[in-house]
């Protein structure tokens, strides 16, 4: 009787055992989940201005730092803003140089960085830092802009830097797919969108569209380039172009991070 | 009276203390009660124009992955649907529209509430969602009453 007590009560340990390690397998769950950055076609492919001027870039450094995803229950609004809160996250340790532009027209978007143990589950918002680079091809600044802009058979070759800082904390992405679902030891993805397209405007959207509205558009540059070239920074900027058109840019800069279609919060 | 009719009136006092319907008590009340609830979005940019037959996208608290239901936007910016109360939890609603978008996010379940905004988009134009959620079908939905009464002739 006592040898069968003792027997049973094993088994029951060791069931018990297999319940509990079962549990904690679950919770352990992981994944691994990529951190993107895209400029879209517009950078990849070019694009035409509100006012005209085909535009093509050779490079688009963004130096970005503190990237992070969140699993935010409630969802993270963007347009209340504030800081994200959430019981998981997981970050990129390094500052990252980028260039959007890098690779073919049809080029995917640039993997900046991955987590290989990110635990399972939806992370549906996400925060990056646009920081000035200490060193590299964007040295000094969070970005530069480099191109081309030809209309009428005139070319210039600009290059536009921005020192200015700007944190960007944005909800869920809102594209074409779902992102940001990690599966056990499956691979999912986050985007961090730049639309450059804010800048210009985009002759192929209505000029009463918001979008070319309150975009600079490229005319400004021009008139302050000198032998088809322009190379400024923001202070440069400031002294040259009309105090409306730096404002505009002034406005519309922290306007270009995006997740996807879905709007970000700028500070 | 007879034999015949003390046999009658006791079977008839049995089925009535058990409660069977008979056709001399036919009272009966019958009242079903169902209820549900409809998510009405309304989509606009915030100068108030309404994204006129934009994309809508529909997800399940239990498939974040795959759309429940896609529809678009009516002339007002408006889409109505019902979700399946079975499925506590967030519900998320995805609206496209020529490269501009956002998302709401609706509790349905016990966290439910009656209305909710949420915003997305881009610069300058941003992109308002609002949710109501309204009990329709409301109470009695089908409502049911029978009641009939048979007279009978002594024999």
């Amino acid at each position: 009787m006592g040898k069968r007590l003792l027997v049973l009560a094993l088994a029951a340990l060791l069931a018990a055992s297999i319940m509990l390690g079962g549990c904690g397998n679950g919770e352990d769950a992981v994944g691994t989940l990529q951190f993107h950055a895209n400029g879209e076609d517009f950078v990849r492919q070019g694009f035409v201005s509100k006012d005209g001027w085909s535009i093509n870039f050779d490079h688009v450094y963004v130096n970005l730092a503190d990237v992070t995803a969140y699993q935010t229950d409630p969802p993270y609004d963007s347009l209340s803003g504030g800081d994200v809160e959430a019981e998981v996250e997981v970050s990129l340790d390094s500052v990252y140089t980028v260039d959007l532009a890098e690779g073919g027209e049809n080029a995917p978007p640039i993997l900046v960085g991955e987590v290989q143990n990110a635990a399972v589950g939806h992370y549906n918002a996400i925060s990056w830092e646009m920081v000035k680079a200490s060193s590299g091809p964007a040295a000094g600044y969070g970005l530069v802009i480099v191109g081309t802009a030809e209309k009428d058979g005139q070319s210039i070759d600009f290059t536009i830097k921005v020192e200015k800082e700007y944190e960007y904390s944005c909800g869920e992405y809102v594209g074409d797919e779902r992102k940001g679902i990690v599966e056990d030891g499956g691979t999912a993805d986050v985007e961090m969108t730049f639309h450059f397209d804010h800048v210009f405007g985009d002759a192929e959207s209505p000029m009463s569209d918001h979008l070319n509205i309150g975009a600079v558009g490229f005319e400004p540059f021009n008139s302050i380039a000198e032998g088809g070239k322009l190379d400024e920074d923001m202070a440069g900027l400031q002294a040259k172009l009309s105090a409306e058109d730096y404002a505009t840019l002034v406005d519309v800069l922290p306007t270009l991070g995006h997740v996807g279609e879905g709007h970000c919060h700028c500070e | 009276m007879g034999r015949k009719w003390k046999l009658v009136i006791c079977i008839t006092s049995l089925l009535i203390i058990l409660g069977l319907p008979t056709e001399v008590h036919a009272h009966g009340v019958v009242i079903k009660y169902t209820s549900d609830i409809e998510i009405e979005i309304v989509a606009t940019y915030d100068t108030g124009e309404p994204m006129d037959g934009a994309q809508v996208l529909v997800y399940a608290p239990d498939d974040p992955s795959t759309p429940w239901l896609t529809g678009v936007c009516d002339d007002k910016g408006h889409f109505t649907f019902t979700p399946d109360t079975s499925k506590p939890g967030i519900w998320d609603v995805k609206i496209r529209q020529a490269g501009h978008g956002g998302i709401i996010h609706i509790p349905v379940g016990e966290d439910a509430v009656a209305t909710g905004s949420s915003g997305g988009g881009y610069s300058g134009l941003q992109i308002v969602l609002m949710a109501a959620c309204v009990t329709w079908g409301i109470i009695g939905t089908a409502l049911y009453l029978s009641s009939r009464k048979t007279a009978r002739k002594r024999a």
